[in-house]
C-alpha cells in the first residue's frame, strides 16, 4: 500500500513474502520425502509383491536367487530378534543410568555423566561394528560363550538358548553391540522423564517413610510410564534401523537362528550385501520389498512412540 | 500438658549458605494440640516444619545445629532412622500429591510399606483412615479409580487419609489449604481440629485467620528467628512484642 510518503516498501514486501515461502518449502519437503520414498519403494517392489504376495513373502524363508524364489522370513525375524535382544540388554542399563543420574548421583557428577552418555551416541555406528567384530567377537568365542554354555546347558529351556558352536559371530554378540548403541538414546529420554516428576510428589513419598528404591518404583516409574515406554519404542525403532552396524558381528546367513549362538541375517545386512550383486529384476524387486517392509515397520514404531512422548510433554 | 516435641537451640543452614536460615530457635510443641507457625514469606516457617521429619536430608549439604527432642530422643542425631521417624511424624504438603495409583492404593501405600499384606486388615485400615479424613462417603464406590480423578479438595483429604493411615504421632501440614477453594478449606480445617484428639499437629499457614481459628498455640517467626510463642489467643489479642502486633494487625507481611 502506498501511503504517499515517498517510501517504496514494495521490494521489502516482496522479499518478506519470498522468505516466508522458502521456509514453507523447507517444511513441506519433509512429508514429501516420506511419501516420495514410500512411492518409489512401492513401485520398485511391485514385481515381487505381485509374484509373492504379502503373507507368503513374510512367511517364506526361501531366498534363492538362482531359482528366483524369495521370502523375507529370515531377515525379518533376524531384524526383530536382534533389536529385541538389544532392548532386553540395553534398556535396564539405560534405566539404571537414568535413575543414578536423576536420583542418586552427587550434583558435581551429573553433567560429566550426561555428557559421557551423549558422547556414546556420537561414535559412528560402523566403529561399533568393527569393535564388535575385532574385539568383542573373539572374546566371546574364547571365554564368554563357552562359560555361558557351561552355566546354562544343565538348565532346561535356557540351555537351548546357548546351544551350538561358540564362534563369536552370532546373535548374542550383535545384540550386545546394538544394546550399547541404543543406551544413550534410551537413557536421555528416561532422564528427561524423571526430571518431569514433581519434587513435591517425591517428597510426599519420602514423607511416608519410603526408601529411595520405593519412591522410584512406586512413584517415579508409574508417573513416567508413558514417557519411558515411548523412549523404549524410539530405541526399538532405532535398533531396527541400526542393525546394519552389526553386519560384521552377525554373519550373513539366510538361516533362522536356533540359539543365541547362531549367525543369521537382518533386512539391512541383506540389502547392503546383495544390492550390488542382484542382476535379475525379481531379485532387486524382492530386496526393495524387504526395504519397504522395514520402512513401514520403523515408521510405525517411531511414529507411535513419538506420539506418546508428545502427549507426555503436553501434560 | 505434655510436650511432644521440644525444639532446643535449633539453627539450620541450607547447602552452601554461611548465614543460618533458622537462628537459635527454642519452643515446645504440646501433645494433641494444634501449633501454628506464622510469619511473612521467607521467615523460615516451612524450613522449620521440614526439620521435624528431616525432609532437608533429601538434599545434600544441608546442616542442622541444636536439637529437636521427640520423647527424649534427639531426632536430628545422625543415627536416627529416617524411615521410622517419617512413619511417626507424617507430612501433608501445600499441593495435593496423590500418587499415580488408585484411591485405595494411595491410602494403603504407607501400610504396605510397613509390610502389611493381609487384605482384610488393609481394607479395614483404609476405610478407617478415609472415614477419619471425612472422605469415605465420597469415594467408597470408586476406590479402584485413580487418585488423580478426584477434585483438589478431595485429593488433599486423600493425602491426609494416606498420612493418618499409618497412625503417626505427629502430622505436619505445610500450607495445606493454599491451593484450595473456601469450602474445601473449611472441610480441611474441621478435619484438623478433629484429628488433634489423637495426633499432635503442626501447621504452617499464611492465613492468619486460619491460625486463629484452628490452632491452640502459635509461633510467630521473622527472618529466621522465633519472635514470639504462646497460646494462640494471647498471641492474637495481647502479644508481648511490637513486631508480633504489627504483623497480626497487618501492618506488614
Amino acid at each position: 500500500m502506498d501511503l504517499g510518503l515517498g517510501i517504496s516498501k514494495k521490494w521489502d514486501y516482496f522479499m518478506d513474502k519470498f522468505f516466508l515461502f522458502l521456509t514453507f518449502l523447507g517444511a513441506v519437503l519433509v512429508p514429501l520425502f516420506l511419501i516420495g520414498i514410500l512411492i518409489v519403494f512401492l513401485k520398485e517392489a511391485s514385481l515381487a509383491i505381485q509374484k509373492f504376495g504379502f503373507v507368503s513373502f513374510i512367511f517364506s524363508s526361501e531366498w534363492d536367487p538362482v531359482f528366483e524364489k524369495f521370502g523375507g522370513a529370515v531377515p525379518l525375524t533376524g531384524t526383530i530378534i536382534v533389536a529385541f535382544i538389544a532392548l532386553i540388554l540395553g534398556v535396564p542399563i539405560a534405566l539404571g543410568i537414568a535413575i543414578f543420574v536423576s536420583e542418586v548421583c552427587p550434583n558435581f557428577l551429573k553433567q560429566p555423566i550426561r555428557l559421557a552418555v551423549d558422547l556414546l551416541a556420537a561414535i559412528p555406528s560402523i566403529i561399533y561394528g568393527l569393535w564388535g567384530l575385532f574385539t568383542l567377537a573373539p572374546i566371546h568365542a574364547r571365554y564368554i560363550e563357552p562359560f555361558l554354555q557351561k552355566v546354562f546347558t544343565p538348565i532346561p529351556f535356557l540351555g537351548k538358548l546357548f546351544e551350538g558352536t561358540p564362534l563369536g559371530i552370532d546373535l548374542f554378540t550383535a545384540g550386545i553391540v546394538l544394546s550399547i548403541m541404543i543406551i544413550p538414546f534410551t537413557a536421555s529420554i528416561a532422564i528427561e522423564s524423571f526430571y518431569l516428576v514433581p519434587r513435591v510428589l517425591k517428597e510426599s513419598a519420602y514423607g511416608m517413610g519410603a526408601t529411595k528404591w520405593e519412591v522410584i518404583r512406586d512413584v517415579m516409574f508409574p508417573y513416567c510410564r508413558i514417557g519411558i515406554f515411548g523412549g523404549i519404542g524410539l530405541s526399538l525403532g532405532r535398533a531396527l534401523g541400526e542393525t546394519m552396524a552389526v553386519a560384521f558381528a552377525l554373519g550373513n546367513i539366510n538361516n533362522f537362528p536356533t540359539s543365541l549362538l547362531t549367525p543369521t541375517t537382518t533386512v539391512t545386512v541383506k540389502l547392503a550385501n546383495e544390492f550390488t550383486e542382484a542382476d535379475k529384476d525379481i531379485h532387486l524387486s524382492a530386496l526393495f520389498y524387504l526395504a519397504l517392509l522395514l520402512y513401514i515397520m520403523s515408521l510405525f514404531i517411531i511414529g507411535s512412540s513419538k506420539y506418546f512422548i508428545m502427549r507426555v510433554r503436553e501434560k | 500438658m505434655n510436650v511432644e516435641l521440644e525444639v532446643k537451640n535449633l539453627s539450620f543452614y541450607y547447602a552452601g549458605c554461611s548465614e543460618p536460615s533458622l537462628k537459635n530457635i527454642n519452643f515446645p510443641i504440646y501433645k494433641h494440640k494444634v501449633t501454628a507457625l506464622i510469619g511473612p514469606s521467607g521467615c523460615g516457617k516451612t524450613t522449620l516444619l521440614r526439620c521435624f521429619n528431616r525432609m532437608h536430608d533429601l538434599y545434600p549439604g544441608n546442616k542442622y545445629e541444636g536439637e529437636i527432642l521427640f520423647r527424649g530422643r534427639n531426632i536430628l542425631a545422625p543415627e536416627v532412622d529416617l524411615i521410622e521417624l517419617r512413619t511417626k511424624i507424617g507430612m501433608v504438603f501445600q499441593k495435593p500429591t496423590p500418587f499415580p495409583m488408585s484411591i485405595f492404593d494411595n491410602v494403603a501405600y504407607g501400610l504396605r510399606l510397613r509390610g502389611i499384606k493381609n487384605k482384610k486388615e488393609l481394607a479395614e485400615r483404609v476405610e478407617k483412615a478415609l472415614r477419619e479424613a471425612a472422605l469415605w462417603d465420597e469415594v467408597k464406590d470408586k476406590l479402584k479409580e485413580s487418585g488423580l480423578s478426584l477434585s483438589g479438595g478431595q485429593q488433599q483429604r486423600l493425602c491426609i487419609a494416606r498420612a493418618i493411615a499409618v497412625e503417626p504421632e505427629v502430622l505436619l501440614f505445610d500450607e495445606p489449604t493454599s491451593a484450595l477453594d473456601p469450602i474445601s478449606t473449611a472441610k480441611i480445617e474441621d478435619l484438623i481440629v478433629q484429628l488433634k484428639e489423637k495426633i499432635t499437629i503442626v501447621i504452617v499457614t499464611h492465613n492468619m485467620q486460619q491460625a486463629a481459628r484452628i490452632s491452640d498455640f502459635t509461633a510467630f517467626m521473622y527472618l529466621g528467628e522465633l519472635v514470639e510463642f504462646g497460646p494462640t489467643e494471647k498471641i492474637f489479642t495481647n502479644p508481648e512484642k511490637k513486631l508480633t502486633e504489627d504483623y497480626i494487625t497487618g501492618r506488614f507481611g
